[in-house]
Order: C-alpha cells, then structure tokens, then sequence
C-alpha cells in the first residue's frame, strides 16, 4: 500500500508540461525533504540497494541533489531549497505512519532479497528511504558548496515556499504534492527533481519525465472555486493533517463544496459528519507558519572544497564531478529578478 | 456579435501594442468598444487597453470574449496599407473571427478564452509623473540597446534621466525640466528596468505619442498613452529589476 503524501487532488488538476529551459533565469523555491526523499527512493542499484560511501554512509540524496543542482545551474535556473521545520501537531498521526510504513518497507525488501525476486526488492527498496539528521546536514553543506541558498522553514517547508513565491522572491515553487496550491502558491512544478529519465515502477522500462507548470488562478477558474474552498475540498479528501471522510473522494468533494459553498454547510445538510478541528485545519494552510525573508543570497561554486567533500569524504568519483562541475557556466545569470507578480496579487 | 469596420493602421497600432507582450489574448467587446488586459507569460509586463467604438467606422457589437491569436493577426495585418479598410466579423457558429483585407478574407479560429486570466491592475502609488513626446525617449533607448540588458530611469525635481550601464560603456540621456511637457516630482526616484522589455514596449508606442511615465523607488514604471487620436487609451505597466543578492 502507498501511504499518502500531501493531499491527493491530482484528479481536479490540470498542470502543462514545461521545460527545464522555459525556466533560464527563474528563482525556484524549492521542497528540499520532497526532493531528498525522491532522490533517496529512486538512486539505487536494481535490488535496491542505495549508493553508498566507503564507509557505508548512505550517500544516494548527496548524488541526486549534486546533478540536479548542476542541471539546475547549466540551464541557468535560480533554486532555492526550503527545508521542513517543526511538523505541525496534527501530522503527528502520518509521520508516524510513515515510519511505520518505512520499517514494514524495509522488512519486505530484505525479505524479496532473500527470495532472489530482484524487482519487489527494488520496488520495497524505494519505499524504505529514511532521511536522517546527518543527511540534511550534509546536504545543506553540499548547497552551501555549490553557491546555493537554503532556507529553514519553521515548519511546513511547502508553506515557506508558497509565501516566498507569493511575495515574489520566487517564480515558482517545486514539489511533487499539491498542498502547495492549498497553501496559495501561484505557480506550483512538479517533477522538476526527478526530469529525466526515470524508471517505472515494478519493471524494468523508463519513461522521459517533463516538469509540469500548475498554475493557481487556472486551477480555481477550472473549479469555479475560491482558495478558501479548494482548502476545504482538501480537507475532505484528506490531507497529511487528518485522515478525510471516509468514501469522499476529489470529485465527491468538490461536488459538495459546489453545492454547498463550504464544509459547515455540507455538515448542517447531513452530507458529511462534523470535523471537530475543521478550523484548525484551514489555519495550517490559510495561516501557516513562515518567516519573512526579504533577501537571498547565491554565493560561488567551490570546487576544491566540493571535491573534498564529495569525493574524499562521500566516495565520489573526482573525475564525474569535475566534469559535471565544467557544466556550471562561468558567469553566473545575472542576480536579478523582474516580475509584477508582488503588485498584483 | 460583433461586426466592425475600421482603418488598417487603428488595428495594427492595438494590436502591435498587444503582441509585443502576449501573443494571444483575451478581447472584451461590448456595446461601447474594446478592452483588453494581459499579462506576458514571465510576469513583467501588463497592457491594458481601451478602445471607444468612436475609433470604428461602423460598429456593432453584443457583450461576448474573443480570444485572438494576436501574433497571427499581427501577421496578416501587415499585408495591409495604412489607411485601408478593414472588416472584423464574429462568426459565432464556427467559433472564428473573419478579418477581410481588400479582397482577402482570413477566417481565424478562436482561442479557448476560460483559462485566460484576467490579471487586476495593482493600486501603484507612484510620487512622480513625466509627461514627454515618444520621439524624446527613443533615441536614447536606441543607443542603450547594444550596452546593457538593464536601462534606470530617474527622476528629480529638475530633470528626467536614462541611464544604461553596461561593463565597459554607459549611455545618459537627460532631459531637463524645460525639454518635457510636464515633470511632476519632488525628491529623487529611481528604478531599473529590464531593457528589452521597455525598448520593445516603446516601439510599439505610435509616432507622435504623449506619454505619462509615473516612476516610483524600486517600483514599477506606469506608462500612460492614448490610441486613435483619443479614442482609446493604453496603460503599460513594466515591473523592476530588483537585485536579489550576490
């Protein structure tokens, strides 16, 4: 079973496809947990196994975040990587299960390993990915390393991304979840973290993966729905802050939120039973928890220091990453941002 | 419906204004005329646009939304001379508009306008106002082109300055109180712009023009002009090049 990330409105959202080049001179504020977690899942040996260093540090997140970076920067894009604070109280319930969920992960894809079936090894190995203190901390080194900024979130890392998008420090910001949209971000990427090639599920094929472009003001249009109600419609679903009503399902919940404009008017017809903590709910996302920031600051690449870190410490090979830092173009974009977008929303 | 005749250059003017932003766009027609707001795809730039039914030879029109491949028309527009006549008609049916130049029809299909946003223009309180004839700013846009990627725009209580500052050369441009038509300022404001964005927004600008510029500290540049004589109105909004780090 998949355990949930994010609320699940894929089906009410319509994104389009976009590439790595549409986004030559953008600041992108960037899930840093999202992508370290993608990149943790998918970096690994056909059985499952992760990549590791000499010392059998797991180093599959420093791999990922490394050339996505270097992608990044060779097609002259701006990211920002916005870490998870403190969850909030009510995600307590899918943390755990996550955890959970991991360990049981982890159990099977040993077991499939001793059973010699390669591919439910590798499709439980994806599912096991923890992501360490130690893992954070180095891949904050490592942005730190290549000249880009991070940023910490007090705690919902989607949450600072979306203000920083709203403020317009940020073009977009990059998850794979929608709550982001919940949030009120303007312009949401997915699949930016993992473009490319990217292998399917149980088998041994591959599919190209394009980043997609969702754009807020579309999505409610589409709808016919406010913010507002679009938070509501999640919190039906289900989000990773309570587990949704039961047999509602994102057609089912934007139908009544249609007909009934919001959760307490579809509760008083009978449609659906009461949330007890339904506004504490909305706060988490019409209200979150940010810090301003008013400025950010890219610094230089620093080789010999990366080489260091990444090659002497990590067991990279020096050669890939140095010709995957030849890519990094000399003269950075220039460090500036034009865009309406803090006037005119 | 909407069925209108107009001169090939009022056209072309409203619509080199639009393209140079957008390249398709969403028109609203009603009984007084035509409007239009967009947005370019990167968020810089706004237009806003009116144009009064006076600026139509004939003109007939219910409450309806065109959108319009502006970058097409654009194109069969130039097939055009200047004081030709021009036809627009809604073909509601067929979901098109036909343009007719001289003996030539093109029958344009519509664009999908539902998810065309509609951007609001943003209350701005920009402190000062330079009023000035186009033909005064495009020489020194024209010398700034090959410098820089960015162009300053100042303003003081004695003059109106362009400054482009590239690595090696610099291009100033100042215009003192006396030389505008009108400078309303009191302390000093200043803001960078990106300069392929302003230079293309002030060719499509038309001979002769009068422009308001309203200037703000950091903030984006309004720009002011009237179309077809003063039977329409243009608003362009160019947001700033603000530093963000380094």
């Amino acid at each position: 079973m998949r355990f949930p990330m994010g609320v699940d409105i894929s089906a009410l959202v319509e994104g389009k496809t976009i590439s790595l080049k549409d986004l030559a001179g953008k600041t992108i504020a960037i899930d840093a947990f999202n992508s370290l977690y993608q990149f943790l899942s998918i970096i690994r040996q056909p059985d499952g196994t992760p990549l590791r260093n000499r010392d059998g540090e797991v180093t599959s997140h420093l791999s990922g975040l490394f050339y996505r970076c270097i992608n990044f920067l060779e097609a002259g894009i701006r990211p920002i990587f916005v870490f998870d604070g403190e969850p909030p109280e009510l995600k307590k319930d899918t943390i755990d299960e996550r955890i959970a969920a991991r360990r049981a992960a982890e159990t099977a894809w040993h077991e499939a390993l001793a059973e010699g079936d390669i591919r439910k090894a590798w499709s439980k190995a994806t599912r096991s990915s923890r992501l360490t203190g130690m893992m954070i901390d180095d891949s904050k080194k490592l942005l730190e390393l290549l000249g880009i900024p991070w940023v910490q979130a007090p705690s919902e890392g989607e949450a600072q991304a979306s203000c920083m998008t709203m403020k317009g420090l940020a073009h977009a910001a990059a998850s794979q979840d929608f709550d982001s949209l919940l949030f009120g971000c303007p312009r949401l990427i997915r699949n930016l973290a993992i473009s490319g090639r990217r292998r399917l599920p149980r088998s041994n094929r591959f599919v190209q993966i394009e980043p997609e472009l969702v754009n807020l003001e579309d999505v409610l249009k589409t709808l016919g729905a406010t913010r507002e109600q679009l938070v509501d419609i999640g919190i039906l679903i289900g989000t990773d802050f309570n587990p949704g009503i039961k047999g509602i399902g994102p057609k089912k919940a934007l139908s009544l939120i249609k007909e009934y404009g919001k959760i307490e008017k579809a509760v008083s017809a009978g449609k659906v039973k009461e949330i007890e903590i339904l506004d504490q709910l909305r706060r988490i996302f019409l209200e979150p928890e940010i810090c301003d920031i008013e400025k950010i600051n890219w610094g230089t690449v620093q080789r010999p220091t990366i080489i260091g870190f990444m090659c002497d410490k990590h067991s990279f090979s020096v050669d890939r990453i140095n010709s995957a830092l030849d890519r990094v173009p000399e003269s950075k974009p220039p460090a500036a941002i034009s865009s309406l977008d803090r006037w005119l929303s | 419906m909407f069925q209108a005749r107009t001169k090939a250059d009022t056209l072309k003017e409203l619509v080199t204004i639009v393209s140079t932003l957008v390249d398709e766009a969403k028109f609203t027609i009603d009984k007084e005329g035509i409007s239009l707001r967009a947005v370019d795809p990167a968020h810089v730039a706004m237009v806003d646009l009116k144009l009064s039914k006076d600026a139509f030879d004939s003109y007939e029109a219910e409450d309806t939304e065109l959108g319009i491949d502006v970058a097409k028309l654009d194109q069969f527009l130039r097939l055009a001379k200047a004081g030709e006549p021009i036809d627009l008609i809604h073909d509601e049916e067929k979901r098109r508009l036909n343009v007719t130049v001289g003996n030539t029809t093109k029958k344009m299909s519509l664009i999908d306008t539902t998810g065309m946003s509609e951007p609001k223009v943003p209350n701005l309180s920009l402190p000062a106002k330079v009023s000035l004839k186009i033909e005064e700013i495009s020489q020194g846009i024209k010398a700034s082109e090959s410098v820089s990627d960015h162009i300053a725009l100042t303003a003081t209580a004695d003059f109106f300055e362009i400054i482009c500052e590239g690595d090696t050369d610099q291009v100033q441009m100042k215009l003192s109180k006396d030389q505008l038509i009108a400078l309303d300022c009191e302390d000093k404001v200043k803001s960078l712009f990106p300069l392929e964005y302003f230079s293309n927004m002030m060719r499509a600008v038309p001979p002769q023009s009068k422009l308001d510029m309203f200037l703000g500290n950091d903030y984006p540049v309004k720009i002011e002009f009237n179309i077809s004589g003063e039977k329409g109105n243009v608003t362009y909004l160019l947001a700033p090049r603000i530093e963000s780090g380094d």
